[in-house]
């Protein structure tokens, strides 16, 4: 038994269609009959025995222990003593946890953890509605057209994703500077949101393909205009893919470190999350009493975002990575 | 409408990327609006740095290691908890959260486990054992390197390899089964040419983004001991803002580009077999 077209997610060569699986192919017959080859071992339960099913278990036991030990030891140690850390640094002394370092965390002076949440949030937001306001419409045109060069431009903007943005770093300093961005929040928010495009542009345009255009043409009969049809018409029926946009970006913007370091620089007084920290734990990397709540204070808002989307955030990147 | 996404894609990457390539021809130290012209001398001087040299053997290590070793981690794991069930929905969970953790701070908390009076080294002492130098002796530092790249890593592919295993039919498994296929034989026989592409995906994303590892290497070891975990990218960029060369660093760059490109290129072709001759 043969078939033709496996229930392939779209691969790297990147058709652009949303759905997932070409349909099943046809169910063989189940079994072969007494006779046939299954006659073997009649009496086999299917699945794995006994052994694989144990050595299966305990190295993933094991696995997911691993995982979990070190965000176990960041967050007890971020209530313990600089002693009791480095005595037993896996220990739990109950009666000696304190507040008050994860307190001293959040009076740093040379890190103000709230003025960094808000300064990275405001960021987020920003790039989030720029990056929407600028890739929704050039995905509709491109979803929409049937050109060379909608075709040309798609792969222009998805190309974007194997640049490494560490390498653009150098040459957009120089841009920035020639416009008088350098060290700004527009010149930094503008950049990030340029990062954002590829992976944008291509989700919604492959999702735009899916929504029939004869919603567009009902609109046009009814007068409206391209950009009146696209924005009241097809991109309230966005609302899926946008939030795994959103997800992908906030997570990319949240935990980015290079590009606010060096366009946004120690001098402008603009330091985020990642770059606070940075200038923080630097100093201090070897007192772990201050190293740990910092570090918690840092990674609360990402697990907490986690833990509330974690099925979005899954199945966005998911959707990202093998439609991107 | 599509004006502003296509100036802003002009002026933030597809300048930018032109402009590398002029830079890299500069003495451009990151202040001066019309750099000197130098030619080819940053990429004669780069051929000979060992710094760089030394650099690009560190990034392919760690991209061809830390590659082979997430996708081995994120398909074993996949194909143990690939089944639908609240069990393995939770493993699912344990093995990704570090994806959504900034790579900075996982290098610092496990720098905090790792140093020489860190977490581990302290219970070591504690058991009778000496203290191992993790981050201190420079084959140790990168072997810790790359497993905690592999630690933070390996959930984003088994999250995609779940996902790809989820569309196999499990009426194939079965048939491959009856048909006296082992364990072993249908997963190579079956299961991994139905899953090819994403194999492909996976492969191309790792690679691509282990080549620019940065943020890890700097809070994890700082390049160091002696320099031995400096990265391609890490050079580019501590070295090109600190010491303000910053022409020379876009010739670095320049190629780290290529390179890159050739790397995902490669995997693609080399690929495409299994991608596309799928029969069961």
């Amino acid at each position: 038994m043969t078939h033709q077209s496996p229930p392939a997610l779209t691969g790297s060569s990147g058709t652009a269609t949303m759905t997932a699986a070409a349909g099943p192919p046809p169910a063989p017959a189940p079994g072969t009959g007494p006779g046939g080859q299954a006659a073997g071992r009649p009496d086999r339960p299917r699945g794995p025995g006994r052994g694989v099913r144990v050595a299966r278990a305990a190295v993933l036991g094991v696995g997911a222990l691993v995982m979990l030990v070190p965000l176990w030891v960041l967050v007890v140690n971020a209530f313990k003593s600089e002693q009791d850390i480095r005595t037993s640094p896996f220990g739990l002394p109950l009666s000696r946890l304190s507040l008050s370092h994860l307190a001293d965390a959040l009076h740093n002076p040379d890190f103000n953890v709230v003025k960094a949440y808000g300064i990275t949030a405001l960021f987020v937001v920003l790039v989030n509605v720029l990056s929407l306001l600028v890739a929704a419409p050039v995905s509709y045109v491109i979803a929409r057209g049937t050109s060379r060069w909608h075709t040309g431009l798609l792969l222009l903007f998805v190309a974007g994703t194997f640049v490494p943005s560490q390498v653009l770093l150098i040459p957009v300093v120089y841009v920035l500077k020639y416009l008088g961005l350098m060290g700004t929040v527009p010149g930094f928010v503008l950049f990030e949101t340029t990062l954002t495009l590829p992976v944008s542009v291509f989700l919604y345009s492959a999702y735009i393909r899916t929504v029939p255009r004869e919603l567009d043409q009902a609109a046009a009969v009814d007068g409206a205009g391209r950009l009146r049809t696209f924005w009241l018409i097809v991109f309230p029926l966005m609302r899926p893919i946008v939030a795994t946009a959103v997800i992908l970006h906030t997570l990319g913007v949240w935990n980015d470190f290079a590009n606010p370091q060096i366009i946004l620089g120690p001098g402008s007084g603009l330091y985020t999350v990642t770059t606070g920290v940075y200038a923080a734990v630097g100093k201090y990397s070897t007192h772990y009493a201050v190293v740990f709540p910092n570090l918690l204070l840092a990674i609360a808002p990402a697990l907490a975002f986690f833990v509330i989307m974690q099925r979005h955030i899954i199945s966005g990147l998911t959707a990202g990575a093998t439609k991107g | 409408m599509t004006a502003p996404a296509i100036v802003l894609f002009t002026v933030m990457m597809l300048v930018p990327l032109v402009l590398s390539g002029y830079l890299s021809l500069t003495d451009w130290d990151g202040y001066t609006a019309q750099p000197a012209v130098i030619g080819l001398h940053n990429y004669r001087v780069l051929l000979d740095d060992p710094e760089v040299r030394d650099a690009a053997v560190t990034t392919a290590v760690i991209a061809v290691a830390g590659t082979v070793a997430i996708n081995l981690a994120g398909l074993g794991t996949a194909l143990a908890i690939s089944t639908p069930g609240r069990l393995n929905t939770l493993l699912r969970t344990v093995f990704f959260y570090p994806y959504v953790i900034s790579a900075l701070i996982i290098g610092f908390l496990w720098s905090a486990l790792l140093s020489t009076n860190g977490a581990v080294n302290t219970v070591l002492e504690a058991v009778g054992h000496a203290g191992l130098p993790f981050l201190s002796m420079p084959g140790w530092a990168l072997v810790s390197l790359i497993t905690v790249i592999v630690w933070s890593g390996f959930g984003f592919t088994l999250v995609l390899y779940i996902a790809g295993l989820q569309t196999v039919p499990a009426s194939l498994i079965e048939a491959a089964r009856i048909d006296g296929a082992g364990r072993w034989r249908t997963l190579r026989s079956v299961t991994l040419p139905m899953i090819a592409p994403i194999v492909t995906v996976n492969l191309v994303l790792t690679l691509v983004s282990l080549l620019r590892t940065y943020d890890l290497v700097l809070s994890l070891t700082g390049g160091g001991p002696a320099g031995t975990t400096q990265t391609a990218a890490y050079l580019i960029l501590s070295e090109s803002f600190q010491n303000n060369m910053l022409g020379y660093g876009s010739a670095q760059s320049v190629v780290l580009t290529v390179v890159t490109g050739i790397a995902a290129l490669a995997v693609t072709l080399l690929r495409r077999r299994a991608d596309t001759g799928v029969s069961a």
